[in-house]
């Protein structure tokens, strides 16, 4: 049975719709992303599920248990429902010490004094801040806030955490780290958590699933590497990664193929396209990654004329020319001024 | 907070508020008293006041030319104080700044009988110029007089707004002008005040506003001449026709209200278009101070000159005057300096329990009303629903109300009710009127601390298993206890001031000192009054220094 399924959400701020209809399911103990860009909804969602919001229509249920259901007109209260949420500015109280931060839930739920005391330091110690308990929130760093906000949500074993964005307010390299431990952390612990992240790499890195959220609506849900490397839209495919998407005719379809002309030359690549084939032009989409230099032509290659280069350290991006489009391609060779070849690998070349 | 105990405490400050309006149009249709079962329903004495009576048209007509000269004097030199503290390197202006909001915190009957003692016929300084020059110059008691003074004491509310509006200013715009070629004194007046205009507008609204509820003032320096304003018409009425007229009085105040209602809904407009026009531009990076040149001393001369005026000469001559025996002409302040009359203040038994009651309603009333205002800002707080847009509006209802009045509709209010009764000589009744009377301003005041807290502070609260009773007990209250504290010292100063709303619930047992100074100086006592009104400053100055000494920590 799944830990957390929602159904049919809908939520709207005044005659804004913002949540159209979310229907998805969460595994026990897996790691899920909600990913999309501003706007799309992603932490109206996870507020939503904390009881912070209140949608009109659709039902949430934690272990089979509705903490909303509109049908029947449940409709829990954010301290009834046992989550943890872990805010984007942290949200530690700054009039309480760290322990004091931390202990507030393990009293709210009435434990015994040498019970708190040992929980809060384990919860503590969990996040390596063991010897910081007597400190005030204004005292520490924004890492070591963020793990205190980290250690408040899960001092009282709820069974979902709610994260909102929590590493966008660290710098690029604690960010790196933090994702490592944060995944480390929950996994240790078996518990599920639902982690809302802009930052696709970030969503790559630390999710079991990623929830792909646009205008209110799940584009789609799946493992990473599903939306990675199986996107079901193009929307998915170019909101993963860094893409060429090229404008391209449609010649011909066979059997979950598409051949399809750039520039006059032709190039087999997958039918992705969902509804009824719209003859003409359509869109392609490849990664940078997936195209490759070629010493000659050959199936599925085209040629291109060299514009110019950047050097990204472990890697070149250069940027070639096929009539008047542009395409990008990443390569650890230099590449010299004149005509090139460039394979794109049919299985590779998404046509929506 | 849960949704029921919200609504049932804006429903009930909805019936603090209403019910003493209401009790008072109900009043002006009855033909007598509402405790008289003889009296009926009759629109006659709102014809008698609107059409009959000359003196209310009189009073009417008063009220609006003092309001609109005093808004014409304190708005342009409120301006160009702003401006100078603010915007210049007005030598000394650091050391100005604090002493320029003084005239707010003294009660406007104190100032009055400062101006008296001082600039009166037979004034300290009257006497003194006379004995240089042969003659008075001036006149006190004249309609010019009265304008000037309520002018000049205003210019500290048009002062707050127009600062607070130039410190958001970006300076460099006068920058600008300056090396365009532009004087100080061209870019004041071409760019800076044209670009607060906003606030400019909010505070002359305001400032015309509250012309049209003097009662201080006007009831010192107008009586002589019998220049008579609404609220000193409304006072004068009780006892103009040998019996309280209920109805008549209920008819003016109606009358008052429909004035003042009208301009507080426009100043609330204006307030939020201010506030818009300076968001736009909140643009206030490293502000330099204009360079005066030779006009700093000019510009230092006019503000040193108004805190003199308005001031310094009422307050040091009401306070030297309770230290004199006698005073005439011809008396030598040197022989007759005395502590006799705060040894007679002490003798008299309703003036000490004055004392003791203001400093009682001040200290522990003022937390109380704290605590209330506390109480209705967290029913309201973060709460997207119409009871908020409708306590939005019903609190615009008391500030439209002068305290002369809210005193008055309150002491009806405890006439009327059985079961408030016996509570009506108490102090209560005197506490409640003065929390309603300054309702929307303390309601402000907590307000703007809580405005401070992210509401993912609470949220974080509620998330960890609160109920929104403990967010408020363990989050929102603590975060906000200087802020609350702060209120508390700024209303202890208000309430120490406040002379109007007492008038008419003095009794015994309710003595305060602003009501006891209007009834002492009916009886021309000017000894007692000089005394008690430097008790009064005394008191203030003690609030005052609080407010310093707290200001100074929050610093630290």
């Amino acid at each position: 049975m799944p830990k957390l399924v929602i159904e049919d959400l809908h939520l709207r701020y005044g005659p804004v719709e913002v949540l159209k209809g979310i229907d998805a399911r969460f595994e026990e103990g897996s790691v899920v992303c909600l990913l999309g860009r501003s706007g799309s909804g992603k932490t109206t969602l996870l507020r939503s599920i904390a009881g912070l919001e209140e949608p009109y229509r659709g039902a949430i249920r934690i272990d089979g248990r509705p903490v909303y259901d509109a049908g029947a007109r449940v409709n829990l209260p954010p301290e009834k429902r046992d989550l943890g949420f872990v805010f984007q500015s942290y949200a530690l109280w700054p009039h309480r010490t760290v322990f004091e931060n931390v202990a507030y839930g393990l009293r709210l739920r009435r434990e015994g004094k040498a019970e708190i005391a040992a929980k809060v330091q384990t919860a503590l110690d969990g996040v390596g801040l063991g010897a910081l308990a007597a400190r005030y929130p204004s005292q520490l760093s924004g890492g070591q806030q963020q793990r205190v906000a980290i250690a408040r949500a899960l001092v009282y074993e709820p069974p979902v955490i709610l994260l909102d964005e929590p590493l966008s307010n660290l710098d690029a390299k604690l960010r790196e780290e933090a994702r490592i431990w944060i995944r480390a952390l929950i996994k240790r612990r078996g518990i599920t958590a639902v982690f809302v992240t802009h930052d696709q790499s970030e969503a790559l890195a630390i999710a079991d699933q990623i929830v792909l959220l646009d205008g209110g609506r799940l584009v789609q849900s799946g493992t990473p590497e599903d939306l990675y490397e199986r996107p079901e839209t193009a929307f998915a495919s170019e909101f993963m990664g860094s893409n060429n998407t090229l404008t391209v005719a449609v010649e011909e379809r066979r059997e979950g193929r598409v051949r399809v002309a750039l520039d006059g030359h032709s190039l087999w690549g997958l039918d992705r396209r969902q509804g009824p084939a719209a003859d003409g032009s359509a869109k392609a989409v490849i990664r940078l990654e997936a195209v490759r230099l070629a010493e000659g032509p050959g199936e599925n290659r085209l040629p291109a004329a060299y514009e110019t280069s950047i050097y990204l350290g472990s890697q070149f991006e250069h940027l070639f020319r096929c009539g008047d489009q542009t395409v990008r391609v990443l390569s650890d060779r230099r590449a010299t001024p004149g005509p090139h070849w460039l394979e794109c690998p049919p299985e590779r070349l998404w046509v929506f | 907070m849960p949704r029921a105990l919200r609504i049932a405490v804006v429903l009930a400050t909805a019936l603090l508020i209403l019910s003493p309006v209401g009790l008072v149009i109900y009043q002006s249709f009855l033909s007598g008293p509402f405790f008289q079962p003889a009296s009926t329903f009759t629109t006659q004495a709102y014809e008698f006041v609107l059409f009959e009576e000359d003196d209310f048209r009189e009073a009417f007509v008063n009220s609006a030319v003092i309001a609109a000269g005093m808004t014409a004097i304190a708005v342009p030199l409120g301006c160009i104080v702003a401006f100078l503290l603010v915007r210049t390197d007005l030598p000394g202006r650091r050391l100005i700044e604090p002493l320029v909001l003084v005239p707010m915190f003294v009660s406007s009957v104190v100032l009055a009988f400062g101006f008296v003692v001082a600039l009166g016929p037979v004034g300290i300084v009257s006497l003194w110029v006379k004995g240089l020059v042969g003659a008075i110059p001036w006149y006190l008691y004249s309609k010019t007089s009265l304008i000037l003074i309520a002018g000049l004491t205003h210019v500290p509310h048009v002062f707050l707004y127009a600062s607070s509006a130039l410190r958001s200013l970006g300076s460099d715009v006068e920058e600008a002008a300056r090396s365009a070629g532009a004087g100080p004194v061209r870019v004041a007046l071409t760019v800076s005040l044209p670009m607060i205009m906003p606030s400019i507008l909010y505070a002359s609204v305001l400032v015309f506003f509250l012309g049209f509820e003097l009662f201080g003032l006007p009831l010192v320096l107008g009586d002589p001449e019998r220049i008579i304003v609404l609220a000193t018409y409304l006072y004068k009425l009780t006892n103009k026709l040998g019996t309280p007229s209920y109805d008549l009085m209920a008819v003016v105040v109606v009358a008052i209200i429909l004035v003042t209602l009208p301009l507080v809904y426009t100043q609330r407009r204006l307030l939020a278009a201010a506030n818009r026009y300076v968001a736009v531009k909140g643009k206030a990076s490293a502000q330099r101070p204009l360079a005066l040149g030779a006009w700093r001393w000019p510009a230092t001369g006019l503000i040193v000159a108004w805190l003199c005026v308005t001031v310094v000469v009422p307050v040091a001559a009401l306070v030297l005057r309770s230290f004199l025996s006698t005073w005439g002409e011809g008396v030598s302040i040197w022989d007759n300096l005395t502590l006799s009359h705060f040894r007679d203040l002490m003798g008299y038994p309703n003036l000490v329990r004055g004392i003791l009651n203001t400093l009682l309603i001040a200290s522990v009333g003022g937390a109380l009303s704290v605590a209330f205002y506390t109480l209705i800002n967290l029913a309201l707080h973060r709460w997207r629903s119409r009871w908020t847009a409708l306590m939005d509006y019903l609190v615009l209802v008391p500030r439209a109300m002068p305290g002369l009045i809210a005193g008055l509709a309150m002491f009806w209010l405890f006439l009327f009710t059985p079961v408030l009764q016996p509570l009506r000589q108490t102090l209560f009744s005197l506490w409640l009127a003065y929390t309603l009377v300054w309702l929307a301003y303390g309601m402000r005041l907590v307000s703007a601390s809580l405005l401070q807290i992210g509401p993912e502070l609470e949220e974080a609260g509620r998330v960890v298993g609160a109920r929104p009773a403990q967010v408020s007990r363990d989050v929102t209250l603590p975060l906000i206890r200087a802020g609350l504290i702060g209120s508390w010292v700024l209303v202890f100063v208000t309430f120490v001031r406040e002379y109007s709303t007492g008038v008419y619930l003095l009794s015994p047992g309710t003595e305060v000192i602003g009501s006891l100074l209007v009834s002492l100086w009916g009886t021309g006592a000017v000894d007692l009054v000089t005394a008690l009104s430097t008790v009064n400053l005394a008191l203030i100055l003690v609030g005052l220094g609080l407010m310093f000494a707290l200001g100074n920590k929050r610093h630290a």
